[in-house]
C-alpha cells in the first residue's frame, strides 16, 4: 500500500517540480503548519512535505531560514550519528553539511568506529543558501514570513486521547487565520526568550531578530496548561579575522580525505585542498581575573537557570575550574568570511569587558569584536508531556520539536524536527503515528530520553546514551533507517531507497563471500604474510574472522582473493567495520529483541491509574499517573516501579494495547541494569564533567 | 599454493556460542523461609545442560514431566549437595514455554543456597529477576490473567522481604562497603563514558582508560574474594548461621528468646521442650544473622525427640557459629576440673569442633556463689585452648552492650564476615563504637 502511495507521490513530484512556492501565496488551509525556520522547523517542514502533506512553514524572516545561530560547525561525537540518521531518512542536514563544509574531520578516530564523530566546520552563508533553496523548491511546501500570535483550538475529538485540539494558527498584525489539524512548534529560544549582555536584558530569542509574540507563550502555559521550565544558553563574540595573530596558536588541519555526511554524496563540495584549518589557543590567568571582575556587572551568570553543561560559558568554566587553562578553538566562519568564531568563549559580560578578556589571550592581543557575545534565557515545554511521536499528549494535533523540548544543538533539533514532521504529515493523512526505537537509532534514544525522563538541563546527545551503540553506528545509519523510511514511514525518496538496497545487498554478498573462504591459520599466514594470528588455533578460520584482526584490511583480502572479493572493493571500509562489530552486535541482538517484545506492549493513554482495580500501592499509582508511560517497557524503566506492579499491568496490555494497533511501533526502550536508573544518570553526568577539564 | 576451501557458511552461532542465545534463568520458586521441600526452577535453552551436569545424567534425559530421584552434585567440585527429585519439561510443554527443569530439594537454607550457587556457576545461567518467570510464561501465552494477578502478589511479598533484608544489610560497615563498590563502579563508568563521548581534542586526562582498567580489575578481585572467601558472601546475603546447642534444659530457648527480643521459642522447665529447629533472622550489630534454637542433645526413646536431636546435630554441622550453652549445675564440685568438663562437653556437642566456630555460654550464674565465678575465670585463663566463655544469668539482660556474650558474639561475626578493606581503627573500643 505504501508503495502505491509512494508512486502517487512521485508523480505529484514530477508535475510539481517547477512550481516555486511564492512567499506570499498563503492558502487558508494546510495539512501541516510548521512555526519556526530553524533546524527543527526546516527538517519538520521538509519531512512533512515528503510524506505527502501540503505543508506551510511560517518564519519571521525567510532570510534567516537555515541560519547557524551559534557555532559554525555540524556533527561531532554522538551528534554526527544524528546527522547521519537524519540523512538516512532523507533529511536536509547531511547534504547541506556536505555542500557548506569547509573543514571535515572525523573525531574519535583513535577509538572504535561506533563512536567516531563525523564533524565539519560550516560556511554559514552557504549552508543557509542550500537549505533555503531546498525548501523554496520543494513540492507541497509553502514558506511565508510572519509571526504567529495564537493557536486556534476546538473541542477535543473524544475518540482520541487529549483534552484540547488545535485547528490552526492566528497570525500577528491582522495576518488572519490559517487552518490546519497538525501544527509543529519549533520556536527554539524564542518562547519567552530574553537576551542578556552585562546588566542589560531585552526580550528576544536571537540577537538581531524581533521577539516572538507573547500570545503563543501565554496560550501554551495558560490555555493549554502545559508545564514549562526555563533554561539558558549563550554564544561567544565574533572576532575580526585580520586582528587575530594566528602565529601564536596551534594549527589543526582537517582530514586530507573529507568524508561526506550524506549517504548519497561520494564527495564533499569543498575540495580537500581548499579546506580551511582551525586554530587552538588557551586562556591565561588574566582571563580568570577579568571574569571575576565582571561578576558584579554580569546578570546572566547570577541566574539559577540551568545552562548547557557540555558547552559552558567562560564564566562558568573559570568559576568551576579556577586556575586552569581552558581551550579556545578559533574556527573559520566561512570560505570568504572575515570572521572567526572563538569556541569555548561564550560570555555574557558587558562588551567592553569582553574585549578586555579576549585581549588577555596572546593570540588575541589586538583583536576586534564584530558582534559581542550574549546569553539567552528561554522557556521550554517539559517533554514528558509528549508522545514518542512528539505530539503533545494533552493537545490533539500539536507537535513540538527542537530547543522548545529542552535540547541543545542543531543536530538534536533537526532529528526531532524530522520525526515530528513525519508524524504530523502522517496524522494529517490519517495514517497512524510511528515511533523510533532505542534499539534502531540515536533519534529513538533522543526522543525516548526526552519523553521518558524529561530534562533538567539542556539535553545533548552522547554515544553513551545509546546502550546499543555498537549496532547504531554512523557508518550503517542507511541500513538501519532508509529501508524503513521508505517502506513504512514514507519519507524517503525512491532513488535513495534504491541505493540503500543496493548497498545492503552488496554488503550482504560480500560478507557471505568472506564467510565462505576458510583456511587454516597456517594457510592464512602464507596467503597474507605476517599478522598476529594465534599459532595454536587448529580450526579453519573464515575470511570474516580474519578481517576482524587489527592489521587485516578488506583490500588486503581482496588482493589475495581478487576473483571472489574485488567486486566489493567500494564497501571496503564498511566491511571492515561490519566484521569487527558483528560479534558484539550478535551478542546484543538477543537483548534488543527481548526488549522490543516487551516494549511492543502498549499501555492505554487514558488509563486511570488511581481507580485501576488491581493491587498497586498508592506510590506506584502516583508514579504511573505522573509519567503516563506509553508501553510496558517504558513503565519498567520508571524509578520506583516494582516488578509486581509490572506483572499487574500486563493484564491491561493484552486488553487494550493490541486493539489500538499502536503496539507495533510504540517500541521504546527496555530495562537497563539498575545502576542506570533514575538519578544515577545525572550523577554520572556530574562525574563526567569532572573528568573533562573544561 | 594452497587450495582454497569453499564450504557452506557455518552457522554464526559457533563463533559466539555463549552469547547468541537467550539467557537461561533460575530461581527458588517455592516461598522464602524454612520449608520441607523447596523447588528450584530453571528455564531457558541451557536448562538441559543444568540438568545433565547437576543430576549426573550424561547419557540420557529422564522422561519428560516424570520425577526422578537423583543425587545432585556440584558441577565443578562434584561435592554432594542433596538428594532430590528432578523433573524435565521440554518446551513448549512447560510453565514458561521454554525448556525447563525443576529440582525438588530439601528445604534447608544451606541446601537451597548450595543448589543456587551451583546453578550460578554454570555458563549461560543467571539468577532470574523478580517476576521474570511469570513474564516469560505470559509471553508464551501460558498464563491466564488471574494467575498473573496472584503471581504479582507473591512477587510483591518476596521482593518486600528481600528489600527489607537488603535494608538490614545496608546498615553498618557492610553498607559502607557496598556503597564504596557502587561508587567505584559509577566512577569507572563515568570515566569510560567520558572517554568515548569526548574526542581527542577535549582534554580528557591521559590514561583514563588505563586507570579504569586497573580499578575495575581490583574491584573484581575484591568482590570475588568477598564472595568466595569461606562463604562470606553467602553469609552476607542470607545471614550468618548461628546455632544455639547444648544438653536439655540448660536454657537454650531462653537465650534464643532474649536474643530475638520476643518469645519465639517455647520455654518450660520440662527437659526436651524444643524438638524441632526454630529459626529466625536477626540483625546483630548491623550483621545479618540466622539464629537457630535446637533440641537439647540427649539419648532418648521418644522417636519425635530423637528426630529433633538428629536435626539439631545436622544444624550444628552446617552452622557458621555455635553458641554452646552449659548449665552451672553441670559443673563439677572441684573447679579445677572445669576445663576438662568443658572440653568433654564441647566434644559431645561439636564432634568436629573447630575453636573459632563456637562460643561457650555458662548459664544460671545466679545458682553459683560469686567466689566460684572468679575461680572459674582464673582457671580458664590458664587453659587458653578453650573458646571464650560467657557466664551469665538469663534473668538479667543479655542485650546490654557491655555484656561479654554480646561483645564476643559481635567479634565473631566481624571475623566471619571479615571485611578486607578495614577503614576504621581497630581494637576493642573501635569495635564497640561501630556497633553502637
Amino acid at each position: 500500500m505504501s508503495l502505491a502511495r509512494r508512486l502517487l507521490v512521485r508523480q505529484h513530484f514530477l508535475s510539481d517540480c517547477f512550481v516555486r512556492a511564492a512567499s506570499n501565496a498563503a492558502r487558508l488551509k494546510y495539512d501541516v503548519v510548521v512555526v519556526g525556520g530553524g533546524h527543527a522547523g526546516t527538517e519538520a517542514a521538509a519531512a512533512a512535505a515528503r510524506t505527502g502533506a501540503e505543508t506551510l512553514l511560517i518564519t519571521q524572516k525567510i532570510q534567516t531560514i537555515g541560519a547557524l545561530s551559534c557555532n559554525p560547525s555540524l556533527g561531532g561525537v554522538g551528534k554526527g550519528q544524528l546527522v547521519r540518521e537524519v540523512d538516512a531518512l532523507d533529511g536536509l542536514m547531511g547534504r547541506a553539511g556536505d555542500r557548506a563544509g569547509i573543514h571535515f574531520s572525523i573525531l574519535n578516530r583513535s577509538k572504535g568506529p561506533a563512536v567516531w564523530g563525523p564533524r565539519a566546520q560550516i560556511d554559514r552563508g552557504c549552508y543557509r543558501e542550500f537549505i533555503q533553496s531546498e525548501l523554496l523548491n520543494m513540492p507541497r511546501l509553502t514558506v511565508i514570513e510572519g509571526s504567529v500570535e495564537d493557536l486556534l483550538l476546538s473541542a477535543a475529538d473524544p475518540e482520541q486521547p487529549g483534552k484540547h485540539k488545535v485547528t490552526g494558527v492566528r497570525m500577528a498584525n491582522g495576518g488572519g487565520e490559517i487552518l490546519s489539524g497538525s501544527i509543529i512548534l519549533t520556536t527554539g529560544t524564542f518562547l519567552s526568550g530574553s537576551l542578556f549582555m552585562g546588566q542589560t536584558t531585552s526580550p528576544g530569542g536571537r540577537m538581531g531578530d524581533p521577539p516572538s509574540c507573547a500570545g503563543l507563550s501565554h496560550c501554551l502555559r495558560e490555555v493549554l496548561g502545559l508545564k514549562v521550565g526555563r533554561l539558558r544558553t549563550g554564544t561567544p563574540p565574533r572576532l575580526v579575522k585580520d586582528t587575530v595573530d594566528f602565529s601564536l596558536t596551534e594549527l589543526h588541519l582537517p582530514d586530507s580525505k573529507p568524508v561526506p555526511f550524506s549517504f548519497v554524496n561520494k564527495h564533499t563540495q569543498c575540495k580537500p585542498e581548499e579546506q580551511l584549518p582551525c586554530h587552538l589557543t588557551y586562556t591565561t590567568p588574566g582571563v580568570d581575573k577579568v571574569v571575576r571582575e565582571s561578576l558584579n556587572v554580569n546578570s546572566h551568570i547570577h541566574q539559577d537557570t540551568r545552562g548547557p553543561r557540555y558547552c559552558p560559558s567562560i564564566e562558568s568554566r573559570v568559576l568551576r575550574f579556577p586556575g586552569r587553562q581552558h581551550q579556545v578553538w578559533l574556527e573559520p566562519e566561512g570560505l570568504t568570511s572575515d570572521l572567526v568564531y572563538p569556541q569555548g568563549l561564550s560570555m555574557t559580560m558587558p562588551p567592553e569587558l569582553q574585549l578586555r578578556l579576549l585581549r588577555e589571550i596572546p593570540a588575541l592581543r589586538r583583536v576586534e569584536i564584530r558582534m559581542a557575545g550574549y546569553g539567552v534565557q528561554y522557556d521550554f515545554v517539559c517533554p514528558t508531556q509528549l508522545f514518542p511521536w512528539l505530539q503533545m499528549k494533552n493537545v490533539q494535533g500539536l507537535f513540538l520539536a527542537g530547543q522548545i523540548n529542552g535540547t541543545t544543538g542543531y543536530e538534536e533539533a533537526a532529528a526531532q524536527g524530522l520525526w515530528a514532521g513525519v508524524n504530523a504529515g502522517r496524522i494529517a493523512l490519517s495514517l497512524p503515528p510511528m515511533s523510533l526505537s532505542r534499539t534502531e537509532s540515536y533519534i529513538g534514544v533522543l526522543i525516548d530520553d526526552l519523553v521518558g525522563r524529561g530534562v533538567t538541563e539542556p539535553y545533548r546527545m552522547f554515544t553513551s546514551r545509546a546502550e546499543f551503540r555498537t549496532a547504531l553506528r554512523p557508518d550503517n545509519a542507511d541500513l538501519r533507517l532508509t529501508p524503513r523510511g521508505f517502506e513504512e514511514v514514507g519519507c524517503v525518496s525512491w532513488q535513495r531507497y534504491q541505493e540503500a538496497v543496493r548497498v545492503s545487498r552488496g554488503l550482504g554478498e560480500a560478507l557471505s563471500a568472506l564467510q565462505s573462504i576458510t583456511l587454516s591459520s597456517f594457510q592464512w599466514r602464507e596467503k597474507l604474510g605476517h599478522f598476529s594470528i594465534s599459532e595454536t588455533k587448529s580450526t579453519l578460520i573464515s575470511g570474516k574472522e580474519v578481517l576482524q584482526y587489527k592489521d587485516v584490511s578488506f583490500d588486503l583480502l581482496a588482493s589475495a582473493f581478487p576473483d571472489i572479493l574485488s567486486p566489493y572493493l567500494e564497501f571496503s571500509e564498511r566491511l571492515k567495520i561490519e566484521a569487527v562489530y558483528q560479534p558484539h552486535c550478535e551478542k546484543q541482538r538477543q537483548e534488543m529483541e527481548r526488549m522490543r517484545k516487551e516494549e511492543s506492549l502498549a499501555l492505554p493513554q487514558d488509563i486511570d491509574y488511581f481507580s485501576l482495580p488491581v493491587s498497586l500501592s498508592d506510590e506506584v499509582r502516583e508514579i504511573l499517573d505522573r509519567a503516563r508511560p506509553s508501553t510496558l517497557g517504558a513503565a519498567t524503566r520508571l524509578p520506583g516501579i516494582t516488578p509486581a506492579a509490572i506483572i499487574h499491568l500486563l493484564r491491561f496490555v493484552t486488553k487494550v494495547g493490541v486493539t489500538t494497533g499502536e503496539a507495533a511501533y510504540m517500541q521504546v526502550r527496555g530495562p537497563k541494569p539498575d545502576c542506570w536508573r533514575g538519578a544515577s544518570v545525572h550523577e554520572r553526568d556530574r562525574e563526567k564533567a569532572t573528568v573533562v577539564q573544561s | 599454493m594452497f587450495p582454497v576451501v569453499f564450504r557452506k557458511p557455518f552457522p554464526f552461532r559457533r563463533l559466539c556460542k555463549s552469547a547468541s542465545s537467550e539467557d537461561t534463568i533460575f530461581a527458588l520458586s517455592s516461598g522464602q523461609g524454612r520449608c520441607g521441600v523447596a523447588v528450584v526452577r530453571v528455564s531457558g535453552p541451557a536448562s538441559v545442560d543444568a540438568l545433565r551436569s547437576m543430576a549426573g545424567l550424561t547419557r540420557r534425559l529422564p522422561a519428560p514431566r516424570t520425577a526422578l530421584l537423583r543425587r545432585l552434585l556440584h558441577p565443578h567440585s562434584k561435592e554432594l549437595l542433596d538428594r532430590g527429585l528432578v523433573l524435565w519439561f521440554p518446551g513448549p510443554h512447560s510453565f514458561t514455554g521454554e525448556d525447563s527443569v525443576e529440582f525438588h530439594i530439601h528445604g534447608g537454607p544451606a541446601v537451597i543456597n548450595g543448589i543456587l550457587q551451583a546453578l550460578g556457576s554454570l555458563p549461560r545461567l543467571r539468577p532470574a529477576e523478580a517476576g521474570e518467570f511469570t513474564r516469560r510464561a505470559f509471553h508464551a501465552g501460558k498464563l491466564d490473567l488471574t494467575e498473573v494477578e496472584g503471581m504479582g502478589d507473591l512477587i510483591h511479598a518476596e521482593t518486600e522481604a528481600q528489600r527489607r533484608q537488603a535494608l538490614r544489610q545496608m546498615a553498618g560497615d557492610l553498607g559502607q562497603l557496598y556503597n564504596d563498590w557502587s561508587l567505584q563502579l559509577k566512577q569507572s563508568l563515568a570515566h569510560v563514558e567520558a572517554f568515548i563521548d569526548f574526542s581527542e581534542g577535549d582534554l580528557i586526562e591521559d590514561g583514563v582508560l588505563y586507570e579504569v582498567d586497573v580499578a575495575v580489575s581490583q574491584l573484581r578481585v575484591e568482590v570475588e574474594k568477598h564472595l568466595s572467601d569461606e562463604r562470606k558472601g553467602e553469609r552476607l546475603r542470607s545471614g550468618v548461621q548461628v546455632v544455639i546447642a547444648g544438653s536439655t534444659n540448660v536454657g537454650k530457648s531462653s537465650l534464643f528468646n532474649i536474643l530475638c527480643q520476643r518469645p519465639a521459642a517455647i520455654v518450660s522447665p520440662v527437659a526436651g521442650t524444643t524438638r524441632d529447629v526454630v529459626e529466625t533472622p536477626l540483625d546483630i550489630g548491623g550483621f545479618p544473622v540466622l539464629l537457630s534454637d535446637t533440641a537439647g542433645l540427649r539419648d532418648t526413646c521418644d522417636c519425635v525427640e530423637r528426630e529433633g536431636v538428629h536435626r539439631a546435630r545436622q544444624t550444628v554441622e552446617q552452622a557458621d557459629l555455635t553458641l554452646v550453652v552449659i548449665d552451672t549445675a553441670q559443673l563439677p564440685q572441684d573447679l579445677l576440673m572445669v576445663p576438662g568438663l568443658l572440653s568433654r562437653y564441647l566434644k559431645m556437642v561439636l564432634p568436629n569442633r573447630k575453636d573459632e566456630q563456637c562460643l561457650l555460654v555458662l548459664n544460671k550464674r545466679d545458682l553459683l556463689p560469686k567466689s566460684h565465678i572468679a575461680v572459674i575465670q582464673r582457671v580458664l585463663q590458664q587453659n587458653p585452648g578453650l573458646p571464650p566463655l560467657s557466664i551469665l544469668s538469663l534473668s538479667q539482660s543479655v542485650l546490654h552492650t557491655e555484656n561479654y556474650l554480646l561483645i564476643s558474639l559481635k567479634t565473631k561475626l566481624t571475623t566471619l564476615l571479615f571485611l578486607f578493606k578495614v577503614r576504621r581503627p581497630t581494637g576493642e573500643w573501635a569495635l564497640k563504637k561501630s556497633w553502637m
